[in-house]
């Protein structure tokens, strides 16, 4: 036995197409979503009754009643019952975690198979009641005597019964996260134009992807819906430029808003799988092995007090991993930058550029440089599919890992890909992929 | 209403009715109060009738709250409930009309059987026709069979649904018209019944039966409140026996992608509010689940409880 673990191989994927909220998925749970993709996948890797190594998934949007969300959701499946299941939560990074982790786990050897899965519902996010109507209520529930209880509810105000919406915005700062990338985009210069482009080329690949079949085994209709619903293949940079700005319009630091509904990821429902094994497992059920999880990194920034921008962890976690790994940038083929904002990858890639950047915050004499544009979100990303949280990580390794290994029969030569993806409270969470022909 | 006779295999002749639309269920409770004619002496004649609704819908939407109600996931393929619950109003339609020689109040289900040929999915439109057979002398009155099929739009067989239901009657009276030897082959006697170890428990509340009304469409009075089901001569609320049955087929976690029987038998009333403890035994490799419920708290020695539900699934 080697001193390196083993590999962790990406066997496969599967996804439902992504709704807008209150969309087809309304009234649809994200056990009911994150069950639909696992049945996907499980009918296409014919893994009826299969006992896996761990099933790990997870929500952002979860309701308190949901704590054993993806163990729900596998019994719900035809796996066997028999099979363990996490559930994990990194905001919009909960979906690559859940990927890292399975692969962490079958690289250790504690399990030789996994599906790393997340699921989002923002049609069915969670509304509570307030603070003080779940005090009082706990204190009348904890009363002894019927008058203590009726003393303790004599307490409810009407303004107490007020439903308590999820929250739209960081804790710490009390802007919503388009705020805060509309500064973060605003510093960078990031121009409306550029922002457009990005989106349209984002509506345009993914219309390819579908139109080529390469989606085919990859997404399973769901609810009468066969493709993403925030796709729009027909879009053009007149119809974009249109739409008025949303976020930073109200800012003294944003002196020209140029993020619109366009250029932003819509509110989405869904829920996306992958099948992750051992070589060894891969190769006792025949399948083919499409890319290995070569390593990650994490990072996270000090955006509280504006030190640095909100979704700009990735562009520290990137650079360290490539260093673990000896690689430069422009080593990698193919680059997978979570687009949930159009300005969050433009930002991302002027800041890698930028010799300031790489000097001032990275502490490196050079900075990374610039990348092919022609390699990046090769397939559509967030704009295009929309982005359920926790499902758009699952979306994207299956996807890239198709791919990487395509480009390897291709090419002969093998791929690497990298997958970068921000996430609320400063966070960021990145992988390096390698194909495997 | 079109009538089309054809003439089957078998020789004798079916009478189609065409029903423009599935008939509600209200519609077809207040057709059943009005006092039909008292039944002839002798062996009932059923109808050769058969009621076909085209072109019905398995709305999505429904078959979700159906899901949700049993406590499962909104799949994409139809809970197997859901296509009894289809079909039931017409077959109670059938029922209700005058060539029938029973009483549709007063009858009871006793057995369901539904054969699901290949998996049905949300959003699918099928056909329904519903004929009634079987007639069988019980040793409380007599026994027939409703008997819905389900037809994809290329006319296939999607599903078959069998209730066995019982037109309670005088003995002595329906006695005279059968043959003697005919009550005693075909009387059931209840099997002895030991309760299983439960697997879990059911906690129904008193608006158990309105909830299933909602997704179900079945508003008959017994299953809706106390005092409803009062004026009918139950003491209290009778949870549908199609909810426990379908609760207890999601609860034993069928593959619904693969061709499935589905066995019920109803032994007992469940009333409500009620706590019924359900159990549990799989058997994989013969692909058969078998399931049951019974009454908590009636585990007397030597005596039967009073309430089993109990679903068997067969590919």
């Amino acid at each position: 036995m080697t001193d390196s673990p083993r590999d962790a191989l990406i066997l496969g994927g599967n996804r439902i197409p992504f709704a807008r909220s209150g969309g087809p998925y309304a009234g649809i749970s994200n056990q009911d979503l994150l069950t639909a993709a696992l049945d996907g996948l499980v009918a296409r890797y014919g893994l009826q009754g299969a006992k896996l190594g761990e099933v790990s998934g997870g929500a952002v949007l979860k309701l308190a009643g949901d704590l054993n969300l993806t163990r729900e959701s596998a019994l719900g499946a035809p796996l066997d019952p028999r099979t363990p299941a996490i559930d994990l939560s990194k905001a919009c990074a909960t979906g690559l975690e859940t990927v890292l982790h399975s692969s962490n786990r079958i690289r250790l050897g504690q399990i030789d198979s996994a599906i790393a899965a997340g699921v989002d519902s923002a049609s069915d996010s969670p509304i509570e009641v307030t603070p003080r109507l779940r005090r009082t209520l706990h204190r009348a529930f904890a009363a002894k005597t019927p008058v203590q209880r009726l003393k303790a509810l004599a307490a409810i105000r009407p303004a107490d019964l007020a439903p308590v919406p999820p929250r739209n915005g960081e804790p710490r700062t009390g802007l919503s996260m388009g705020e805060h990338m509309a500064l973060t985009a605003a510093a960078w210069g990031i121009t409306r134009e550029d922002q457009d482009a990005l989106a349209l080329a984002s509506h345009q690949k993914l219309a390819a992807a579908y139109s080529s079949g390469f989606l085919d085994d990859l997404v399973t209709g769901y609810r009468g819906l066969g493709r993403d619903q925030n796709l729009r293949a027909d879009s053009t940079m007149e119809k974009l430029a249109g739409l008025k700005p949303v976020f930073g319009v109200s800012s003294p630091q944003v002196p020209e808003p140029t993020m619109t509904a366009g250029n932003s990821t819509p509110l989405s429902d869904g829920a996306s799988a992958v099948l992750l094994g051992s070589a060894d497992w891969a190769a006792e059920q025949g399948y083919t092995p499409l890319a290995r999880v070569v390593d990650a990194r994490t990072a996270a920034v000090d955006f509280v007090h504006g030190d640095e921008g909100l979704l700009m962890a990735p562009a520290y976690a990137v650079p360290e991993l490539l260093d673990a790994n000896g690689l430069s940038l422009q080593d990698l083929d193919f680059y997978e930058i979570h687009e949930a904002f159009a300005s969050t990858v433009l930002a991302t890639l002027a800041a890698w550029e930028s010799p300031q950047f790489a000097r001032e915050r990275l502490g490196r004499a050079e900075p990374l440089g610039a990348i092919d544009r022609d390699r990046l979100n090769v397939l559509g990303s967030s704009l295009a599919a929309g982005h359920p949280f926790a499902a758009t990580g699952g979306r994207i390794v299956a996807t890239l890992a198709k791919h990487l290994h395509a480009e390897a029969v291709r090419t002969g030569r093998t791929q690497r890909g990298l997958i970068s993806v921000c996430a609320a409270a400063g966070q960021g969470t990145v992988a390096l992929l390698e194909s495997v022909a | 209403m079109d009538t089309v006779h054809i003439q089957t295999p078998g020789g004798s002749a079916e009478e189609i009715v065409d029903l423009a639309q599935v008939p509600s269920f209200p519609a077809v409770y207040t057709a059943a109060l009005s006092p039909g004619r008292p039944r002839r002496r002798g062996r009932p004649v059923l109808p050769d009738t058969v009621l076909r609704v085209r072109g019905v819908h398995l709305d999505a939407a429904r078959a979700r709250d159906f899901d949700h109600l049993m406590g499962g996931p909104a799949t994409d393929l139809v809970h197997p409930g859901v296509l009894h619950v289809v079909a039931f109003p017409v077959a109670l339609s059938l029922m209700a009309r005058r060539s029938f020689p029973f009483r549709l109040l007063g009858v009871v289900h006793l057995r369901n059987q539904l054969l699901q040929h290949r998996p049905v999915r949300v959003g699918e439109t099928v056909d329904v026709q519903c004929r009634v057979r079987a007639l069988a002398a019980h040793r409380k009155g007599w026994t027939f069979e409703a008997v819905a099929t389900l037809h994809g739009q290329d006319g296939e067989i999607i599903a078959t649904d069998v209730s066995t239901y019982l037109a309670p009657e005088d003995v002595e009276h329906t006695g005279t018209g059968g043959k003697t030897g005919e009550k005693k082959s075909s009387g059931s006697r209840r099997r002895e019944f030991t309760p299983p170890e439960p697997t879990g428990r059911w906690r129904l509340p008193a608006d158990t039966g309105r909830r299933y009304a909602a997704v179900s469409g079945d508003a008959n009075p017994i299953h809706l409140s106390a005092l409803s089901a009062k004026a009918f001569g139950f003491p209290r609320a009778i949870a549908h026996g199609m909810y426990t049955a379908s609760r207890a087929l999601t609860e034993s976690r069928p593959d619904l992608a693969t061709p499935l029987r589905w066995d019920v038998s109803f032994d007992a009333p469940v009333t409500l509010p009620g706590t019924v403890l359900v159990a549990y035994e799989d058997t994989p490799a013969a692909a058969l689940l078998r399931g049951g419920g019974h009454r908590a708290g009636l585990r007397r020695r030597n005596r039967p409880a009073a309430e089993r539900v109990r679903p068997r699934i067969a590919p």
